[in-house]
């Protein structure tokens, strides 16, 4: 299980338990699932897809961002 | 001693004055509360930033390559005055213009003398104050309060960032309000570019920034060069934020500090109303008395 915080300057988007997340990564889009490694990486414009974990899946625009995932744990700056 | 019905107009006109003071502390006061909200929520984007960039930059060492870097000369300097576009707030903009006109006698007064320095004016009150002054305003930004946001602030960040980036200024400062609490703002100058990652790095996030191995992509020279601007563009948008709440906190205090006044005006124009009245209803039993007097004699 994964936790998942997507925050913008003005606000945060979303807070919550997911199963996986999908990240327009700059070089190449990405998926994060449970147990992944500690990341640090940027994003360019695209949507970010959220899975999460009542299977509800959602989606967000963003411009760029960045991502940090450690200890199950994932926190998305985006610029939107 | 003035006649009654003076003191009376008198009276009422400061009432009026003291409920339009007493109504616009009451906006202020909510007003600040939603600018201050703004702040907090922008608090754990900013510190989250801070701590990435702490620790890929503690792990690179100081001196990244990055076209916001300090520059040797200082040619050409661009002051960015941020105040407010209302007046009615105590020294709020007249500090913020007499500290830029301060930064252009010492500071710069070299690329003064030179005609070197740009000012930009956020605000209806710099623009006003600056040229008033002398300064000439070379942009002035007056709707950015009716709809603030970040995309629109940090669109003037990146219009001064690029302008920086391809040589046109060698050094950005802001002078605006920072928001400490209701009552105190610190009217500060504060460096905006060339960017200083150290001082960005702050203690702070040294502390907090974990000791965890992350895997970077692209790489950590890439995620830096990335990731100064959005900080920089943050830097910029929480100056903005501050001078809103500043403004509305030092209006706050203004309109008290006016409210008292009038409580105080109107009570002893009360006094001397009442003792006018005295003398009149005092003069008026004199002259009764000295009439009945008059007829008994």
């Amino acid at each position: 299980m994964l936790h998942l915080e997507i925050i913008t300057s003005e606000k945060l988007l979303f807070d919550g338990e997911i199963k996986l997340i999908k990240l327009p990564g700059v070089s190449g889009s990405f998926e994060i699932m449970t147990n992944h490694a500690p990341i640090i990486s940027t994003l360019m414009e695209g949507k970010i897809k959220v899975k999460e974990i009542t299977d509800v899946v959602s989606y967000f625009e963003v411009k760029g961002g960045l991502v940090e995932v450690s200890n199950n744990k994932v926190k998305v700056l985006v610029e939107e | 001693m003035a006649n009654l019905k003076d003191i009376r107009t008198r009276i009422a006109s400061v009432k009026s004055t003291q409920q339009v003071t007493s109504a616009m502390k009451m906006v202020s006061a909510a007003k600040l509360r939603k600018a201050q909200d703004a702040i907090i929520q922008m608090r754990p984007y900013a510190e989250k930033l801070n701590e990435i960039l702490t620790s890929v930059s503690s792990n690179l060492g100081s001196d990244v390559e990055n076209k916001f870097a300090e520059r040797k000369v200082r040619n050409k300097v661009l002051i960015i005055a941020i105040t407010s576009n209302r007046g009615l707030c105590g020294g709020f903009n007249s500090n913020v213009v007499k500290r830029t006109t301060e930064l252009l006698g010492t500071t710069f007064s070299e690329q003064s003398k030179k005609n070197k320095v740009d000012v930009i004016a956020i605000g209806k009150k710099a623009v006003d104050g600056l040229k008033s002054k002398g300064v000439k305003v070379s942009e002035s930004y007056l709707d950015l309060y009716d709809k603030l946001n970040y995309s629109t602030v940090s669109e003037i960040a990146q219009a001064v960032m690029d302008k920086y980036a391809t040589g046109e200024y060698d050094q950005v400062e802001l002078v605006y309000n920072q928001f400490k609490n209701a009552a105190v703002q610190n009217l500060v100058n504060e460096q905006f570019l060339p960017v200083n990652i150290e001082s960005k790095a702050d203690s702070k996030s040294k502390k907090t920034a974990s000791k965890i191995s992350y895997l970077f992509e692209p790489s950590m020279q890439e995620i830096v060069v990335s990731i100064i601007p959005q900080s920089l563009r943050i830097q910029f948008f929480k100056a903005i934020l501050d001078s809103v709440a500043a403004e509305h906190g030092a209006r706050m205090t203004a309109m008290h500090k006016a409210t008292d006044n009038a409580t105080e005006l109107i009570r002893e124009l009360k006094l001397n109303y009442n003792k006018a009245r005295q003398a009149s209803i005092t003069n008026e039993i004199l002259e009764i008395v000295s009439g009945a007097n008059a007829m008994k004699g």
